[in-house]
């Protein structure tokens, strides 16, 4: 991946280009109390962690009976930081009113209580201020992830701005995390291709992973259940809290009920960018400005613009290709069927195009695959020109891309391939 | 002295934009690098990372005992003044003389300033504690540098408009600055590459 400097977010950009105009002070005063966060979302209808008791004043803490909890709960601050006093209990030791932890030792409601009183002096708030606790379920870690995570259960930190899941990432609990899902603990942080859900690339602590420590398992190539959910989620906790434009939601997965959102986070780190091998400004600043109209559109357009290009590893594996000039590529339809065409391989260009009555006869100007539309001017007056989903098959290798649309029925060639589409491909000018 | 201060303080500002160097916020910085001109370098290095050492294992010991948070506080400031009392007690035999010698306010304020570590370090790793502990002690040597620079002491006295000024310019600059700090070209650089 080459990238310009230019092209990465760092901290003196994220808080003056991004926070400070996008991130109002209603939408951070949300985002820092999880109580907050909750109420807005269940107003949305969107899922999340049940809230099983909330201590506000010394009186709750009296009047509280901790033997109606089940048998496992999280006991954390409203608006604690970085994972900071977060108590997880895994199910109930052999006394009443004592319970084990994650790791096995044991816990009693004497200290439950003591912890409570904690959070409330402020001890995990910032700047110590007076805080609440609450109790929530415990999410039960789902299967696919029982093998990856240790004690505590990951999470998908998805990144929404202008309602497009701009980019994500799988947090893993480590043992140097103490179960918690915090990259500046030491958890493994994974980056996960927006289009399909596969990992791709894992760190921790600032260096490249191949392994989760101590075993054989690679943490790329894993496949994320639910994903489009879990975007389609991001995206709806987004337009939940509009006071917050540019939102970290962290997404969990519980065994039984799936995905639901426990918290949004004001200020995403940049860490994501390493975790994913690629710059996150480049991507904020391509749907700068895009008019989303609902939450499918926007997990349309990420899922086509941030697809990772998996080009290299193919090219690797094949070899280069050999195309020319002109080629007959198959177009899959909206009846995904394959239509043939002719195509010119045009360097000269660097998106793909394809001819306006061409796109509406395979069924590509449906609603449903137009990912936005811009005005151009050209030396014809103003025209619109939309942008659509294209999937097609070029010297038998399947491309999945973006394409505008244009008037080429005058033209020889209704379709051009432009050069984002020709990695691994070398062209043969002279046919 | 006092037309320095300002100056300090936007290179510390500076040393985190431009650099990325993030230190202890900026009060703690600026008044460790006072001490140090108080002080001496090396007997200010000393009783800084004594401080430091003494709050770090305290805190593992109070965090056993159940107390409340500003008792605990309390005790925790009471570990670290006992600290520096027996430091300033053996000082005489560790050939450290001066200690005994300098004023106790610069001491002391570096004892007040425990408390701000142990809230900055709260919910941090090891490893990160100690990056930034060190960010800090290299920026509080800049600002000590500063203070003591006799180039900049005679620049502010004959032209002090320049030295007031300074601020104001590298201010407005470091506080529109949206370009990458230096540490990031190195964090991100397997991105970059």
């Amino acid at each position: 991946m080459l990238a310009k400097a230019d092209y990465i977010l760092g901290a003196n950009a994220r808080s003056l280009d991004y926070l400070k105009p996008l991130n109002k002070k209603k939408g951070r005063r949300i985002a820092n109390s999880k109580l907050l966060t909750k109420k807005y979302l269940i107003k949305a209808g969107l899922p999340t962690p049940e809230l099983l008791a909330v201590f506000k004043t010394a009186k709750d803490i009296e009047e509280f009976d901790w033997l109606s909890l089940p048998d496992n709960f999280v006991l954390k601050p409203a608006s604690g930081m970085g994972g900071g006093g977060v108590i997880i209990i895994k199910k109930k030791a052999k006394w009443a009113g004592e319970w084990y932890l994650m790791d096995d030792s044991i816990i009693t409601i004497a200290d439950l209580r003591f912890w409570v009183l904690d959070i409330m002096a402020g001890r995990y708030s910032l700047h110590n201020l007076p805080d609440w606790a609450m109790v929530e379920e415990r999410i039960k870690i789902a299967e696919v992830f029982r093998k990856y995570a240790y004690q505590g259960t990951p999470d998908i930190r998805v990144i929404v701005f202008n309602k497009i899941p701009v980019m994500a990432m799988l947090r893993l609990p480590t043992a140097q995390s103490k179960g918690r899902a915090n990259l500046h603990q030491g958890a493994i942080g994974v980056g996960i291709d927006i289009a399909t859900g596969i990992t791709t690339h894992g760190i921790c602590q600032g260096r490249s992973l191949k392994y989760i420590p101590g075993t054989k398992r690679k943490v790329n190539g894993l496949k994320l259940p639910h994903w489009n959910k879990i975007l389609t989620l991001a995206v709806m906790a987004q337009e939940a809290v509009p006071s917050l434009g540019f939102v970290g939601v962290d997404i969990v997965f519980d065994k039984k009920h799936g995905p639901a959102i426990l918290e949004l986070n004001s200020q995403p780190g940049l860490e994501i960018q390493n975790a994913n091998n690629s710059p996150l400004k480049r991507r904020l600043e391509r749907v700068t400005g895009l008019v989303v109209k609902d939450v499918e559109q926007g997990v349309r357009i990420a899922k086509t613009l941030f697809a990772e290009r998996f080009a290299d590893r193919v090219m690797a594996e094949e070899g280069v290709k050999i195309v020319n000039a002109w080629e007959t590529i198959k177009i899959r339809t909206a009846d995904k069927e394959k239509a043939e065409v002719r195509a010119k391989i045009d360097t000269g260009a660097w998106r793909t195009s394809i001819d306006r009555g061409l796109a509406r006869e395979l069924g590509l100007l449906r609603s449903d695959n137009v990912l936005w539309s811009k005005l151009y001017k050209s030396g014809l007056g103003e025209e619109r020109r939309e942008v659509i989903g294209l999937t097609f098959y070029l010297a038998g290798r399947k491309i999945e891309t973006i394409a505008s649309v244009a008037e080429r029925a005058h033209l020889r060639a209704p379709v051009i391939i432009g050069r984002k589409d020709l990695s691994g491909f070398l062209v043969k000018p002279n046919r | 002295m006092l037309l320095l201060l300002p100056l300090v303080a936007s290179v510390v500002a500076a040393a985190r934009h431009l650099i990325g160097f993030r230190g202890f916020g900026l009060l703690i910085p600026m008044a460790i690098a006072f001490t140090f001109v108080a002080t001496g370098i090396g007997t200010g290095v000393l009783v800084f990372l004594t401080i430091l050492t003494i709050a770090t294992l305290s805190r593992r010991v109070l965090r056993k005992l159940r107390l409340h948070y500003l008792p605990r506080m309390a005790l925790f400031l009471w570990f670290v003044s006992l600290g520096i009392l027996g430091l300033i007690f053996v000082s005489p035999y560790l050939g450290l003389g001066q200690l005994t010698a300098i004023s106790i306010f610069p001491i002391v304020i570096l004892i007040l300033l425990a408390e701000e570590f142990i809230d900055v370090q709260i919910g941090k790793s090891l490893r990160e504690a100690a990056r930034l502990t060190i960010e800090t002690i290299v920026i509080a040597l800049i600002g000590y540098v500063i203070f003591k620079l006799k180039f900049l002491r005679e620049l502010a006295l004959s032209y002090p408009q320049l030295v007031v000024l300074m601020p104001l310019i590298l201010n407005l600059f470091v506080g529109r600055f949206t370009g990458l700090r230096l540490i990031e070209y190195w964090r991100f650089r397997k991105i970059l590459r």
